[in-house]
């Protein structure tokens, strides 16, 4: 016993030292934060090898048992990245109410997602999105091309995630980019290639447990602290928006200071709080347009999509949707006092430029909270981007494996062989996202989004018209398909040449209705309706399909 | 029949009851979500009207003539003040290029209304002396550093009208600047009132300004309320599809039917 006291209280003694070192707001090793991370990092690993894959339908579906609530937090988990638990804030932190376009955005989505596919997606009962498009649309070119649309789509959104990882190894570790990034790739690959879906889908229960109470905790200390009301986050920091546009006088709160001795103050700041302030230079059309396409793309993300496999029937497949939304409702209702706290403990110039994706974790220094508990909400971060990744991995080599080596060049293929294949293409992708996140392309939450319009203009057309509309056939689908394709290169083309100082025929006009981060708004109205022309000119869908579509799908 | 034999569907033409009723589902609860999300954010930018901050007001009252050179001291204060007012924006902080131009208006209205040659000059040095100071600083709590700061603003703010402990005599000494201070600049000149009026004009209504819970109302009903409807109208389908499938004695069989 008096070992055990004496062991507890050198711990104590030590991790109290350790959080000490992580004061600064930036580099520099810090210990605390670090034997946290390291220790998530163990469990996930361990997490997978328990419940390692044993076939291919553990692999690609988690053996199809996970439970509506697991299966719910497994969603939460894997929709909740980098972008939203860093991301989000980021972007209301710099341009205010136009990051909640994002919020709104990224939760509507599911209520199309529920209504108009999870159950549907369900009953026809396929292993992947690629599955469904080739099977659906009776298409081996159909599914080789959603399958690499899959791979690009779970690329784009891993590289921001990425970001994020590199981010929170670099605050933690005093490690430069490149050393977090290779450390973190290593370690989502160990256990992804070790335990596919089934460790996945375990391990992102967990991670939402971590994930939610990170965050949560410092938002209650922080309201606490700066006398608001604490009880209920998600409310109790209305006042504190309001306190942000009328300002907060200095004498009034002389006792309340940040880590750095400046007064909980702030000088009247409307344009944090009103829409479409002309100072953050985004626009009514953007907000409508951002909104628009998060919500087709959430739709139609394969890794999403994906999810709903994972349960044993149609019914667990849509209240999982409701189970998963409310989960990531309880982030995102709270995400925006980080920034709106931010707003506040930053407000002086002393402080200088912080880095907006990390606005998260400054606000917790700022706020002077404890620093274990500032370690803890990046390891939640770290988390976050951990279980999207792992998610993004399996759904890109189950593509690779499953609709493009199994279906299409080896069908005589052993389930052995599929799962070898799977775990070379995860590593395969693991190393290319690596590369491509050390190239800083964008903000996390910016390179999310364009992940989610090139969905909406590519797989959510197939699925919505190959869901509701047995008409919708195979020359439909590659008219759809090749349009979506088109308007994301012309918006890309425009946007990677303004970034280079390079101007196209109309690069103004082009760059602001086709944004990158939004092209979806015109892009997938234009796919559905050139596969509807296409399919009532073309041959009509086979009988079997359509029998199917009647009598399973929608029974 | 004919439809049922020939198995063609479509939302619009569902040939099963299930599906019939499912579609009226989804259309209602489309509607509810269409109409909730992008036609509140319609109707907020109908309402709005671009409406200027009192600091704004005040500064095109003086602006003319400051810009000629005729602005009294009083006029001179108001002016710096308005000019505090927007570098105490941190929205400013990713904008240099405008924070460059504030800070040589605000500059220029501190030495002008310094009287005396000889303080101007001292002024000018000790504010070089301070920014090369905070350029070399380690440690935001050195007591030299402290030390320099409370002097500038002991100095600055009673010609400004400001109590010492205000917000914005603390921003004083970390938003002068030595080089051109004599002069507000020309180029400087003809961009501040754009970015005064950029800074200092937002678009704002009825639905902006009631406060709902402390929120400003609409920030309310887009960051909480939108979000709890989402969650409750899956509920609703849920729910409402659970005891359709009941009504109509149907078992759901998906796990047989595919593994």
């Amino acid at each position: 016993m008096k070992k055990t006291i004496f062991y507890f209280l050198l711990f104590t003694t030590f991790l109290l030292e350790a959080a000490n070192s992580a004061v600064k707001l930036e580099g520099g090793f810090k210990v605390g934060p670090a034997i946290i991370m390291i220790g998530m990092l163990v469990i996930f690993v361990v997490v997978g090898i328990l419940n390692s894959a044993k076939d291919t339908s553990d692999y690609y579906a988690a053996g199809r048992s996970i439970s509506r609530v697991g299966s719910g937090m497994a969603i939460a988990s894997n929709w909740m990245s980098a972008a939203s638990f860093l991301g989000m804030a980021a972007l209301m932190y710099g341009s205010g109410y136009h990051g909640l376009a994002f919020v709104v955005g990224w939760t509507g989505g599911y209520v199309l997602l529920l209504i108009l596919m999870a159950g549907q997606i369900r009953k026809y009962g396929k292993y992947t999105a690629p599955d469904f498009i080739g099977d659906r649309y009776y298409s081996t070119g159909l599914r080789i091309a959603a399958a690499i649309v899959t791979i690009i789509i779970s690329l784009a959104y891993c590289v921001g995630q990425f970001g994020g990882i590199g981010l929170m190894f670099k605050w933690v570790m005093g490690m430069n980019f490149f050393w977090s990034t290779v450390i973190g790739s290593c370690v989502v690959l160990a256990y992804t290639m070790i335990s596919g879906m089934l460790g996945v889908t375990k391990n992102m229960i967990i991670q939402y447990i971590i994930i939610i109470i990170s965050f949560l905790i410092p938002l209650f200390i922080l309201l606490f602290k700066f006398d608001y009301f604490w009880l209920l986050p998600p409310i109790g920091y209305g006042a504190a928006v309001s306190d942000v546009v009328n300002g907060i006088p200095a004498p009034a709160v002389s006792d309340m200071v940040n880590v750095i001795g400046h007064d909980f103050a702030i000088l009247p700041s409307p344009e944090y709080a009103m829409p479409w302030d002309a100072s953050t230079g985004q626009t009514f059309f953007q907000w409508m347009a951002i909104v628009f396409s998060l919500m087709l793309g959430t739709a139609g993300l394969p890794h999403v999509i994906q999810r709903f496999y994972i349960v044993p029937r149609a019914r667990d497949a849509r209240w999982s949707v409701v189970w998963g939304l409310f989960f990531i409702c309880l982030l995102y209702w709270c995400s925006p006092i980080f920034s709106v706290f931010g707003k506040i403990l930053s407000s002086n110039p002393e402080i200088g430029t912080l880095a907006p994706d990390a606005i998260v974790i400054y606000t917790a220094q700022l706020g002077n909270i404890n620093p274990l508990i500032v370690g803890f909400l990046a390891a939640g971060a770290v988390s976050a981007a951990f279980s999207t990744v792992a998610g993004l991995l399996v759904a890109g080599s189950s593509a690779f494996s499953h609709d493009l080596y199994f279906k299409v060049f080896r069908p005589d293929s052993t389930p052995k062989q599929q799962m070898m294949m799977a775990r070379i293409a995860t590593v395969l992708m693991g190393v290319i996202v690596t590369v491509m996140s050390m190239m800083e392309l964008a903000l996390i939450a910016q390179l999310v989004a364009l992940a989610f319009s090139f969905a909406a203009v590519t797989i959510f057309p197939l699925f919505l018209l190959g869901i509701w509309w047995s008409g919708s056939n195979k020359q439909g689908a590659i008219a759809g398909l090749t349009t979506g394709i088109i308007v994301t290169i012309v918006a890309l083309t425009y946007f990677i040449a303004g970034k280079y100082g390079v101007a196209l025929p109309a690069q103004e006009f082009i760059s602001f209705w086709l944004g990158p981060w939004y092209f979806a708004w015109i892009g997938a109205p234009l796919a559905i309706f050139m596969n509807i022309i296409v399919s009532l000119m073309t041959e009509e869908t086979p009988l079997e399909i359509r029998k199917f579509l009647v009598e399973k799908v929608h029974s | 029949m004919e439809e049922q034999k020939d198995y063609r569907m479509s939302f619009f033409k569902p040939t099963t009851e299930f599906s019939r009723i499912n579609r009226n589902l989804v259309i209602v609860l489309i509607l509810i979500w269409g109409i909730c999300v992008f036609g509140f954010q319609i109707l907020l930018r109908i309402m709005e009207k671009p409406t200027p901050e009192k600091t704004l007001i005040t500064f095109e009252k003086v602006w003319d003539n400051v810009k000629s050179g005729n602005a009294s001291s009083d006029e001179k204060v108001q002016f710096a003040d308005c000019i505090l007012s927007v570098l105490g924006k941190s929205t400013l902080a990713a904008k240099p290029e405008k924070r460059a131009v504030l800070n040589n208006a605000l500059s220029w209205a501190v030495y002008d209304l310094m009287s005396g040659d000889s303080l101007r000059s001292n002024f000018i040095g000790e504010i070089s002396a301070f920014e090369k100071q905070r350029a070399e600083l380690t440690d935001l709590k050195d007591p030299a550093y402290v030390n320099a700061k409370a002097e500038i603003i002991q100095k600055t703010a009673p010609l400004l009208g400001l109590e010492e402990y205000s917000l914005k005599a603390r921003l004083i000494p970390l938003e002068l600047r030595s080089a051109g201070m004599e002069v507000l600049q020309t180029e400087n000149k003809d961009k501040l009132h754009g970015i005064m009026s950029l800074y200092l004009t937002h678009n704002q209504s009825v639905l902006t300004d009631t406060v709902f819970l402390g929120f400003p109302f609409h920030y309310f009903y887009t960051a909480v309320f939108l979000l709890i409807l989402f969650v409750a109208l899956c509920w609703i389908y849920s729910f409402m599809i659970d005891r359709v499938h009941k009504r109509l004695g149907n078992f759901d069989k998906t796990k047989t039917a595919n593994s």
